[in-house]
């Protein structure tokens, strides 16, 4: 393992950190851009570089769509773990990941990738469940689905060119998908919040 | 033909219906014209042909081809069912979606790019859906989209990572490949619905246009369904150590699904509601299917999953029709409407004869064969009574159209097809020999929109037959689907030579 796969791996495994336990919407999406735009060089060995660029560029689309889904983003939905613990917790995460692969979880990727990508779950995994607003809810799925891309580099190795670019797609779609989620519940009710549990039913029209 | 023009064709057509979702015309004739040239271009699709994509390849299989092809007919049936009733603006858009993000999820090689396109297609299709006309039901219905595909698609990553095949050393810890297979039925218990995974269905069937329902509760989880038995029965079985507590517990869940399904299915007053839980309990068929991690099973509900799409878009459609029929879709405020309206008990019975299927069709066949596969004595017994579930459901909805018609039943429009008067005389008047005819014909042809708005009615019961026409087509085994569903899964991602 390089020093540079694991400089790699840290600034995701941070970045995710910032996205998920930041107070600003602005700083959430810039920990999800470092996040997303590392992700693709925690691999061993790196994927062809129109490979690696696609994926780049995919990050910065999603980041961008976040973007613009915070643009009405407080800060009383954050994450109430707050960021320093939630980057105790991913930091916790990210050395259990470098420890399992050191005492001999089998896997053909590097140590680095499984780390970031468990820093990515571990971090993400309560915002998923707990959100209620939705730019947090969002953040915290990219973050997700980053961490399964970073997992199966790590335990499989670095996917093939095809495999890659439908992951880099995946995560641009998934960025839309909050940009409008985003926008439909800023139009229902005003704000990023999302409402509880439906109470009322569909009616038939008259 | 490789699939090319089919994607390129559907997702020209689906940017183009989410851009128009909000104009009636324009947004009808797009979404309808754009499905039916889409279709075209399938049906123009030679399956084997692959497209050459980032050193990979995006093939059509004949089983991607006819699931597709069933999904798109049938979706676009129920459009313009839902058209003649009321005007669903995202539903085009949605159906569009789903078919072009399933090509890649059916044509792309392997289990990971597969579940990646499958998770990207039901947040997007569930988005667009969802998105217009927002309401706080729709946002709520949404965010839950959205975070079932993501936490479905890391949770299918994860399983697949962990399989031996992939990182051998792990091949001979069972547990691991145990919980692999219970990560994968989870995730297929969560698209399906299956009990206590249902509420997704639920809020889905609330809030979502009915007629993007097909695609949103059946064509895009089949797609799930398709990657995940493609991977689970190489990758893991059929062998029986790996099937420990692991199997054990997705067959208990698959046959509780059945059972409670079935029960849910019978309680409910919406018709909506009614269909979405038969989608519940036949849930339960692809749990078990997929729990025998066997290749008999697997292609039991591989081919089973064809006349699923193909009835589950019936059953929707006619509700939808049922609804502008007689304005409700609460079978409690419309009892006797079998009287008022003849087609659509035609229609309801045929579809729950294709649902149910009996010895000796695909529907029944392949159903008994995923049951067969992952149980055996008194619990098969149990499961195939449950799977009969559908069929005691819709027989319900068929026994209170029978009774005495409620005022609303009573005075809704009837089957009948009529002509407006216009019309009559202008027909008259062609016959006689002096009559002029250009004059004529003029005049007649302002008499269409007269024409088509007294006769709603008798074409939404018309196209309802047809859709059950297709589901039983489908139940029956027609388009070759025993043979696509016993052929290769999916093309292998093998690089393909560039096209000179």
């Amino acid at each position: 393992m390089t020093v540079l796969l694991l400089v790699a791996a840290a600034l995701v495994a941070l970045g995710a950190g910032v996205a998920t336990g930041a107070r600003s919407a602005r700083a959430a999406t810039v920990g999800a851009l470092a996040c997303l735009v590392f992700a693709p060089l925690v691999a061993e060995p790196l994927p062809e570089m129109p490979v690696a660029l696609f994926r780049i560029v995919a990050g910065v689309l999603a980041a961008f769509l976040l973007l613009v889904a915070g643009r009405r983003a407080g800060d009383a939905a954050a994450s109430p773990l707050g960021l320093p613990a939630t980057l105790a917790v991913g930091g916790a995460a990210f050395a259990a990941g470098l420890g399992a692969t050191a005492v001999g979880l089998p896997a053909f990727g590097p140590g680095a990738a499984v780390a970031a990508g468990l820093t990515c779950l571990a971090v993400a995994l309560l915002p998923v469940i707990r959100a209620r607003d939705a730019f947090r809810l969002g953040t915290a799925l990219l973050v997700l689905a980053n961490a399964g891309l970073l997992l199966r580099g790590g335990l499989a190795g670095t996917p093939a060119a095809l495999e890659a670019m439908v992951g880099g797609a995946t995560l641009a779609a998934l960025g839309a998908a909050v940009a409008v989620l985003a926008g439909t519940a800023a139009t229902a009710t005003g704000s990023l919040a999302l409402p509880g549990e439906a109470t009322d039913r569909r009616r038939p029209p008259a | 033909m490789n699939p090319l023009p089919f994607l390129a064709v559907a997702t020209a057509a689906a940017v183009l219906a989410t851009l128009l979702r909000g104009r009636r015309r324009s947004g009808t004739l797009v979404g309808l014209a754009g499905g039916g040239a889409a279709l075209a271009a399938l049906i123009l699709t030679a399956p084997g042909e692959a497209l050459a994509l980032g050193g990979g390849a995006v093939g059509m299989t004949a089983y991607a081809r006819v699931l597709l092809g069933v999904g798109l007919a049938g979706g676009l049936l129920v459009l313009a069912v839902s058209r003649l009733a009321t005007w669903e603006g995202p539903a085009p858009a949605a159906l569009l979606i789903g078919v072009a993000g399933l090509t890649i999820v059916l044509g792309v090689g392997g289990a990971v790019p597969g579940l990646l396109a499958a998770g990207a297609t039901s947040a997007l299709a569930g988005a667009v859906a969802l998105a217009h006309p927002a309401t706080p039901l729709r946002v709520g219905a949404l965010a839950r989209e959205v975070r079932g595909a993501t936490l479905a698609l890391t949770i299918g990553l994860l399983a697949v990572s962990l399989a031996p095949e992939a990182i051998g050393g792990l091949a001979v810890q069972p547990q691991v490949a145990g919980l692999a297979a219970l990560a994968a039925g989870l995730i297929l218990g969560h698209r399906f619905g299956a009990i206590p995974l249902h509420a997704r269905i639920a809020r889905l069937t609330d809030a979502a246009p009915a007629s993007a329902l097909p695609v949103l509760l059946a064509l895009i989880p089949a797609g799930w369904a398709v990657v995940l038995l493609g991977w689970a029965p190489d990758t893991l079985g059929p062998v029986a150590p790996v099937i420990g507590w692991d199997g054990t517990l997705v067959v208990v869940v698959g046959l509780a699904t059945l059972v409670l399904g079935t029960f849910a299915a019978l309680i409910q007053d919406d018709l909506l509601r009614v269909v979405a839980y038969t989608v519940v309990l036949d849930a339960g068929v692809v749990l078990l299917g997929f729990s025998s991690l066997d290749p008999v099973g697997r292609e039991a509900v591989r081919a089973w999953l064809v006349p699923f799409v193909a009835t589950r878009a019936a059953l929707i459609g006619w509700v939808i029709a049922f609804r502008a029929a007689f304005g409700t879709a609460r079978l409690s405020e419309a009892r006797g409407w079998l009287r008022r309206a003849p087609a659509l008990g035609v229609g309801l019975a045929v579809t729950g004869a294709a649902t149910v299927g009996w010895p000796g069709t695909l529907a029944w066949d392949a159903r008994l064969a995923a049951l067969r596969a992952a149980t055996d004595g008194p619990a098969l017994l149990v499961a195939t009574v449950a799977t009969l579930g559908t069929a005691v459901a819709l027989a319900r909805v068929l026994g209170m159209g029978l009774g005495r018609a409620d005022p609303r039943v009573a005075t809704a429009p009837g089957e009948l097809a009529r002509v407006p008067a216009g019309l009559r005389a202008a027909a008259r008047a062609l016959r006689t020999p002096d009559g002029r005819r250009v004059a004529t014909l003029r005049a007649a042809s302002h008499e269409a929109r007269p024409l088509l708005e007294m006769n709603r009615t008798p074409l939404r019961a018309f196209l309802v037959v047809l859709l059950a026409g297709l589901a039983l087509l489908t139940a029956l085994g027609a388009f070759g689907i025993r043979d696509a569903a016993a052929g290769p899964d999916l093309p292998v991602a093998a690089p393909v030579a560039p096209v000179p």
